[in-house]
């Protein structure tokens, strides 16, 4: 029986308020900034592979993997595998085995169902940063994150009972390749003929399968963005006790790919061991997985990150990190990133990785590091460090002023000038604890190319 | 063993242009403003120039790559040219390589000319210097004020000032400056500000303001150097002799180790130990005038520590107390510094040798000092944590 070991999960800081999408849109788009509270805005470096590396980290908690899926909608590249950045970044084996799965949000399920059917220790690192019209429900309803599961034979949050999945040829929500936004069908379509149709015969192959009986059902979670949805599935099919997770729509907005793993995160306090949980998500069909708590879920934290957001009032920056206003960035601002991809796969350990080296001789840590000096790895991601001297810089070109860096000395030995990130970047100073995240280094603006690299942000000592 | 340079090569003549926003001449113009005035000075004919050494830091804007733009610029006697790099220690690289080809009877005469021609950019502020394919993968997108902020704040800390003390002792290093250029025609700024200007300028990278950042100009300084026969064969009864010349460039400690507090350059401090023991001073504060590469007012202040002109943390109060002003114990930038006369980054270190020989020969016009007896001149390229750092001493 193959169990979901572990969840990770991560959450850009800032919430944007919708009623700041309202001040900014509604006088062009009636019904702009729908919805209260707020919703997830991912930071101008943070994308889905950002997201999805924070995730993953959590879920591998030390531990390797033998395959690892990127499930996305909006993979920053068309090509190449974005998995493949996904893997060094987390120094999983080369011969770990890596895909991106896309074209729905379902493909997160998909592949947590085809991981949980199988006997691999499998990563499937979920994330998503949509781009919606301005002014448009899409846009005020959908919110960025990250969310990820490491499966396999050992024992954790739940064990797999079975799982079901149906395809439907059902369109509600198209966007031609090379397209940035989507259209949405009429959402009573989506609602009626598409979650109520075509979940519940899931959830009952997935039951049946399970061998459970719909009344012995404790939770269902199930990502839907049209209120009130859920609780019309779990009568439709026969959950007659189960309790609905939230959808966190006023915290974070649907999530897309991420969302089912990110509201199963959230509502685990909620969860004891031994009780039903069903796992539900719908796209071109629909997936139900049926699992059992295990030993895991007690006293689990849940999804902490949800308490530590960043309220944001300015809409602009929506925009601004998404690359879709057109504002001056002044001629500093223009320079090509040079590829030099020759370069970079070469130190690809050093720049993904986030590998030093210790040298033999000296017993010096150095990084880079010197790849013709006898030494051992010495990887830098989980240590963190202390910042020695730090700037915030209002002349150089940034997406989101002062461009902030400085030196870091790295716990255990060495130190490096790097970039600190997030939105608080420019309180750092020296002497403060700062740990270290996978980022969107820089972005071509002409080409799109982007890389990554890692950057440093403030050590609160309660992740993120 | 080494003996060092000290005597062994005289600066014959030097030439300097006006810097400054010099929209109407590019580089080849401004070199042969330069050139024109070293070889007037010197009484010498092109043809009696054995080599040449060429500082340029930028080559996506000025002349291009390599000693043919200088070569054909100056339309010199077919001989071997050189082009250096330095970062902002170039000039003074050019004028080493000059030095060490008549050191080595190599040539007789030798010219070191440097050159910048920054405002062809069409934005304020230096322009990102090329890092190669690996740095830039993973360094920050830095600025110059943003570098040396690191610095100023690591300076306050250890020293524990108070940012009001900073702000004031920075902003004395400022108005000094512009005190002094107000006496220099070739001067980019001439105007001179008060303490509470550059105390409530606009932040540039906290807590460096806009008067805490030199400008960027366009300008060029050369130098014709002999040997000390020569000089005086040439009528020149006391010529100005190099005393020493040592570059020093990070080897990745500051940057790479936690040995460094920030607060100090450490090339700084090796180049000038260096250069005390080939000059033969065993008191720096001895030295008649200094020309410090006072990028910001920061570097400034901490360069006079690092070069022994004060104890470590006390050259702020030392500041504030005038010592470094044109009429104290020590001036310094007594010509305006890169914060006044100007920063054409390849040339800035033969134009502080400029100012050195003209004061030492009692050419300096309006802002001669007494009777002074030796200069030392000091660049440093790149950023506190990495860079190339120059201390050179002139003397009779």
């Amino acid at each position: 029986m193959a169990h979901i070991i572990r969840i990770g999960a991560c959450l850009p800081r800032l919430r944007l308020e919708r009623r700041a999408i309202a001040a900014a849109m509604g006088w062009l788009v009636p019904g702009a900034g729908a919805g209260r509270g707020t919703r997830t805005l991912a930071f101008w470096d943070e994308d889905s592979v950002t997201l999805a590396v924070a995730a993953a980290r959590g879920a591998l908690g030390g531990d390797s993997a033998e395959s690892l899926t990127f499930a996305t909608t909006t993979p920053p590249f068309a090509e190449p595998q974005n998995a493949a950045l996904i893997r060094a970044a987390l120094r999983l084996p080369a011969l770990c085995r890596t895909q991106d799965a896309t074209g729905t949000p379902r493909a997160t399920l998909l592949a947590v169902q085809a991981a949980l059917e199988g006997t691999e220790l499998a990563l499937i690192a979920a994330a998503d940063r949509p781009v919606a019209s301005s002014g448009s429900n899409a846009e005020s309803r959908m919110g960025d994150g990250g969310a990820a599961v490491l499966t396999g034979p050992e024992p954790g949050l739940f064990a797999y009972l079975g799982g079901a999945s149906l395809s439907a040829p059902f369109l509600h929500r198209t966007r031609a390749s090379g397209a940035e936004t989507a259209l949405d069908w009429e959402e009573r379509w989506q609602r009626e003929a598409g979650y109520q149709a075509q979940v519940p015969p899931a959830i009952a192959a997935a039951l049946d399968r399970a061998g459970v009986a719909a009344g012995d059902v404790d939770h269902l979670i199930l990502p839907c963005p049209i209120p009130g949805t859920a609780a019309t599935v779990a009568r439709l099919s026969g959950l007659t006790k189960a309790a609905l997770a939230e959808d966190l729509a006023e915290r974070t907005g649907d999530t897309g790919a991420a969302h089912p793993l990110l509201m199963l995160a959230a509502h685990l306090p909620r969860i004891v061991p031994g009780q039903i949980v069903v796992l539900a998500q719908f796209g071109q069909g629909a997936t139900a997985l049926v699992l059992r708590a295990g030993e895991g879920v007690a006293d689990h934290p849940g999804l902490e990150a949800l308490d530590q957001g960043i309220p944001e009032g300015n809409y602009l920056k929506l925009l601004a990190f998404q690359g879709r206003l057109d504002w001056d960035r002044g001629l500093r601002g223009r320079f090509i990133v040079q590829e030099a991809q020759s370069t970079a796969y070469r130190n690809a350990e050093a720049l993904l990785g986030f590998v030093a080296r210790r040298e033999a001789e000296t017993g010096l840590i150095r990084f880079p590091p010197r790849l013709d000096v006898p030494g051992e790895d010495w990887p830098l991601a989980d240590l963190g460090g202390t910042i020695a001297t730090a700037t915030a810089d209002r002349l150089a070109y940034s997406r989101h002023p002062p461009n902030c860096y400085g030196l870091v000395d790295l716990r255990g030995g060495g130190r490096l000038m790097m970039d600190f990130t997030d939105p608080e970047a420019a309180d750092l100073a020296p002497g403060d604890p700062v740990r270290f995240v996978f980022r969107v280094k820089d972005i071509d603006e002409n080409s799109g190319y982007r890389r990554y690299f890692w950057k440093a942000v403030r050590d609160t000592g309660r992740g993120l | 063993m080494a003996s060092g340079i000290k005597d062994k090569v005289a600066i014959l003549s030097m030439g300097c242009s006006r810097f400054g926003e010099r929209w109407d001449i590019g580089q080849e113009e401004l070199m042969r403003e330069a050139y024109a005035e070293a070889l007037s000075r010197a009484g010498i004919e092109a043809s009696a120039i054995g080599a040449a050494w060429y500082s340029s830091h930028y080559d996506d804007i000025g002349a291009g790559k390599s000693g043919v733009p200088m070569a054909m610029a100056l339309g010199l006697p077919e001989i071997g040219v050189t082009r250096v790099e330095n970062f902002c220690a170039g000039g003074t690289e050019a004028f080493r390589g000059a030095v060490f080809a008549v050191a080595s009877g190599s040539v007789d005469i030798a010219l070191a000319m440097g050159v910048e021609k920054l405002k062809d950019t069409g934005f304020a502020g230096l322009p990102t210097a090329s890092r190669g394919t690996l740095a830039p993968m993973y360094l920050p997108t830095h600025t110059n004020p943003g570098n040396f902020a690191q610095l100023a704040r690591a300076y306050e800390a250890a020293h524990g000032l108070s940012r009001q003390d900073l702000k004031r002792a920075m902003a004395h290093t400022s108005m000094k400056s512009h005190a002094n250029a107000v006496r220099n025609d070739k001067a980019h700024l001439r105007k001179p500000i008060t303490i509470e200007q550059a105390v409530q300028a606009p932040l540039v990278a906290d807590p460096l303001g806009l008067f805490d950042c030199c400008p960027v100009s366009d300008g060029a300084a050369c130098a014709l150097v002999t040997t000390p026969e020569i000089a005086r064969s040439l009528g020149q009864a006391e010529p100005v002799l190099v005393k020493a010349v040592q570059i020093v460039a990070s080897n990745g400690w500051e940057v790479q180790q936690q040995g460094w507090n920030g607060a100090y350059v450490h090339t700084t401090r090796q180049a000038a130990k260096r250069a005390y023991a080939e000059a033969g001073i065993a008191d720096p504060r001895q030295i008649s005038l200094t020309e410090l590469h006072d990028c910001f007012s920061i570097t400034e202040l901490v360069t006079l520590e690092d070069l022994g002109l004060a104890e470590p943390g006390t050259a702020w109060r030392a500041m504030l107390d005038g010592r470094f002003d044109a009429d104290g114990a020590q001036p310094c930038q007594i010509d305006g510094g890169l914060k006044c006369f100007g920063h054409p980054v390849g040339a800035s270190g033969l134009r502080m040798l400029y100012e050195g020989w003209l004061q030492l020969t009692g050419q300096a016009g309006a802002r001669q000092l007494g009777a002074p007896h030796s200069a030392l001149t000091h660049n440093l390229g790149g950023a506190p944590a990495q860079n190339v750092c120059s201390v050179t001493i002139l003397g009779l």
